[in-house]
């Protein structure tokens, strides 16, 4: 008997593995929710990241929830592909004053769940992000807004209490916040509720989520660009960024909203796929706790910045799919391919052993420098680390953890230095204003300069391009001469797409569902 | 007939229930004594301090860490691990524990499912034929197998069998309960990744506890009774070298449990070690906790279905 239950088992085993192979090799297979194979459908991976919190656009942070939001919903303006502001639900707009924005909007726009789109919805949208009660992430983009007045059911205007230059980008469908909601969904669902199902102007709407693992998206005919030409899109969440490129190589994706750096050159000379890339906006630098040794003395600052090649991280770390950059703005943001690269910020061991020579701080000095993310981020660390240990005999040290970790020490001022980095933001002032503003939340450096606020707030104010650019491009040299932060590089941005894929047209700021509508699977 | 004594069993379960209560406690403390803060992951970079306190308050963080943990621990009693703080806003954790759970079992048993087949013909060949040109080649695989981590041989197979020869899904991964017959296609190249370092150690244990066993004297003399070989191995070899095996078979499901995280995220398998460490990265405390808890009952079941197995198996140890 027992003998027999023994035998069994081996039997059964070997049972259970031959099934398992005849059902491998013969059965036919469907393509199950992450995935399917119909050309009605566009299967758009979300690649490198894997956790969307919310869609709500109020409450919305990680790009990966705003990639799904710009295809749910509009804003009043958008980008277009040469990254000039032009109207979505708004229909045209002027500045009356140098405090008032009027919008005319767009009529017969309807929302997703059939409702009308009117100024209302307008206030009511921006009175959410600005209310303090409701702690919006965003607050700070729209907090300028004084008051909402509805001329018309078609008219609005915004007031601010001095003139806010970066408003108007502000408004468009990009990481604002400002994406257009419905009054009337929002109240009868509720806040959660609507965040898992969100109701917008936009061409797609989200049918049906799975927490990391995918969201299925349908057409919505009545939307105002016109109705879709693909009735689906699945949008599944892939963690690694590699897994998203051998899935799009074995023609399980149509589209991938990156692609590993490493991989660029090896993918451009493929045919199954095709590269889209260009510079991005964003900016990667080693954030410093300028309040504490060594990184509070600005000459230890320039030195380690003149003791590491910026060319060679762009090399090393980015296999040269990105620029080296003299400050924190990214020069997509002026169309300036040649940024002007100061004395502080260019590679020269003798001029960086002279300046360490003028510090408080001499070779040997211990400093961690903290890194987290994926691969190519503690690369980034162990070359600045490195060479300048080389050059200058410093003893910075990394230590590994994860963002959270990293990101909560450092708002606690509890770090030396660390690498650090943001991603599709559209106007300067997110960069400059947030990263070195004495009051910038982004500014962990606690890093507080009279002469940088001066500039920066006439930077909010300056109404005028020309003159902003200016102002902006100023604040930027003084971001290479004082160092509050290790300037490093700006990335480019990659899609890889089917080449029976058309319509998808790439922005710098990293878009990726506002395109859907236009997109078709040939 | 054999019979299983429950005494021990029973003992057995109320040291699974006290380590489940010791484990829950080590995880909720361990994730609280570390840095980090779920309102950065749910708000964001630009949180202000009165967002962050309210944030708090939503969730009952602003509460002494034992009456957290008194919180959770009455509500996990009953089923009830509250909902998803910054990995699936306001979802119910128990939810995606149940939606991914089956993804992770089914993957694991499908791995060692192979596994157990390979190791069971490779391990009885080679001992039969021990000390010969299979044998060698045999164990020569093995040593490779146990060599190649899972995250390279799945890449590996991935450029071979889906992108190369076009057999396999190069990713994703279709649910037992949408499809069987897709789950075992999609879930192939995934479980065999996983399978092969199992396989590998398998084999081994299997080969060794079968020629330690056919020179025992009880095997001699059942041969000279006259017995053929087949009987004589069947009854009286591979009975008693299946303990060490069972053995080492059990100490392995938690390998399979929580090693299968880079396997999951590699192919797309939405399980539950993937789940865990979305978590751990978020800080969704309630999701880390029911996470682990979920591993670690599932490992405690499995060692007592091991121990109640190899019982069975060898009636003198009791």
């Amino acid at each position: 008997m027992s003998i027999n239950r023994a035998d069994f088992t081996r039997r059964d085993a070997l049972k259970l593995a031959a099934g398992a192979a005849a059902a491998g090799l013969g059965m036919p297979w469907t393509l199950g929710s992450a995935i399917a194979q119909q050309s009605a459908t566009l299967r758009a991976g979300i690649s490198g990241f894997n956790v969307i919190n919310t869609l709500d656009p109020m409450k919305a942070t990680l790009i990966p929830e705003f990639y799904v939001i710009y295809g749910a919903f509009n804003a009043l303006l958008k980008f277009n592909a040469k990254m000039e502001l032009v109207p979505d639900l708004a229909e045209s707009f002027k500045v009356v004053n140098p405090t008032t924005l009027e919008f005319k909007l767009r009529k017969g726009v309807k929302f997703q769940d059939g409702s009308d789109f009117t100024a209302d919805d307008v206030k009511f949208t921006l009175e959410r992000v600005t209310d303090e009660k409701n702690a919006a992430p965003n607050r700070g983009k729209v907090a300028a807004i004084e008051t909402i007045q509805i001329a018309d059911p078609y008219t609005i205007r915004l007031v601010t209490k001095a003139p806010f230059a970066p408003l108007l980008n502000y408004l468009t469908n990009t990481r604002t916040a400002t994406q257009i909601v419905s009054r009337t969904a929002l109240k009868s669902m509720g806040d959660e509720a609507f965040g898992r199902r969100p109701v917008g102007t936009g061409p797609y709407i989200v049918k049906d989520w799975k927490s990391g693992e995918s969201l299925e998206l349908v057409a919505f005919p009545g939307t105002f660009s016109g109705a879709p030409k693909i009735a689906r899109v699945m949008c599944p969440l892939i963690a690694e960024e590699s897994s998203g490129m051998t899935a799009i190589l074995g023609n399980q994706l149509d589209l991938t909203s990156t692609a590993p750096f490493a991989d660029i050159a090896s993918l451009e000379k493929r045919p199954e796929v095709k590269v889209l890339k260009q510079a991005g906006l964003n900016t990667r630098y080693i954030a410093l706790n300028n309040k504490k040794g060594p990184f509070s003395d600005i000459h230890f600052r320039r030195a380690v910045s003149m003791a590491f090649d910026r060319n060679v991280l762009v090399k090393a770390v980015l296999f040269g799919e990105g620029v080296a950059i003299p400050g924190v703005l990214p020069p997509a943001l002026w169309a300036d391919p040649k940024p002007v690269f100061g004395e502080y910020v260019t590679y020269n061991p003798e001029r960086a052993r002279a300046e360490l020579a003028k510090s408080a701080y001499k070779a040997g000095t211990e400093a961690t420098m903290l890194v987290w993310g994926s691969n190519w981020w503690h690369r980034m660390g162990e070359i600045v680390a490195g060479q300048a240990n080389q050059v200058l005999g410093t003893k910075i040290t990394l230590q590994a953890t994860d963002f959270n970790t990293a990101y909560s020490r450092a708002k606690a001022g509890d770090y030396d230095a660390m690498v650090m980095g943001w991603l599709g933001f559209v106007d300067p002032d997110e960069y400059l204003g947030e990263i070195v503003g004495s009051k910038g939340f982004r500014n962990i450096h606690a890093y507080s300069s009279p002469k940088m606020d001066a500039l920066l707030e006439r930077g909010r104010t300056e109404l005028d391009p020309a003159k902003r650019k200016a102002i902006y491009r100023e604040a930027d040299m003084l971001v290479s001469d004082e160092l509050p932060v290790l300037p490093c590089f700006c990335s480019n941005i990659h899609n890889l797409l089917r080449p029976n894929v058309k319509g998808f047209v790439q922005l710098p700021y990293s878009n990726f569902a506002d395109q859907f509508g236009g997109m078709e699977v040939g | 007939m054999p019979t299983i004594n429950l005494g021990p069993a029973s003992r057995r379960l109320g040291g699974v229930l006290l380590i489940a209560f010791l484990g829950a406690a080590l995880v909720f403390f361990v994730m609280r004594a570390g840095h980090g803060d779920p309102a950065l992951a749910a708000l964001g970079d630009q949180a202000t301090p009165e967002a962050i306190a309210a944030f708090h308050k939503r969730w009952g963080l602003d509460a002494p860490l034992v009456v957290q943990f008194w919180r959770w621990l009455s509500g996990a009693l009953v089923g009830n691990f509250g909902m998803s703080m910054t990995v699936a806003g306001g979802v119910p954790i128990a939810g995606l524990i149940g939606s991914r759970l089956p993804n992770t079992l089914f993957i694991g048993f499908y791995a060692m499912a192979i596994a157990v087949a390979i190791s069971l013909v490779a391990g009885t060949v080679s001992a039969l034929y021990h000390g010969r040109f299979i044998d060698s080649a045999a164990t020569g695989i093995a040593v490779l197998g146990i060599s190649m981590p899972d995250f390279w041989l799945s890449y590996v197979l991935v450029y071979l069998l889906a992108l190369g020869a076009g057999i396999f899904p190069s990713y994703g991964f279709v649910s037992p309960g949408d499809s069987l017959a897709g789950a075992l296609y999609s879930g192939f190249l995934p479980a065999f990744a996983i399978a092969a370092p199992m396989a590998a150690s398998f084999t081994r244990i299997l080969r060794t506890a079968l020629i330690d066993t056919l020179y025992r004297d009880h095997v001699r003399v059942a041969r000279s009774l006259g017995y053929s070989g087949a009987f004589v191995f069947v009854h009286y070899v591979f009975r008693n070298a299946l303990i060490p095996y069972v053995t080492v078979l059990g100490l392995q499901v938690r390998y399979l449990l929580g090693g299968t995280v880079v396997v999951e995220r590699i192919f797309g398998i939405p399980g539950i070690g993937a789940l865990l460490v979305d978590a751990a990265f978020g800080r969704d405390y309630g999701l880390v906790q029911a996470c682990a808890l979920t591993f670690l009952i599932c490992v405690l079941i499995v060692n007592f279905l091991v121990d109640l197995l190899c019982a069975a198996l060898n009636p003198r140890a009791t």
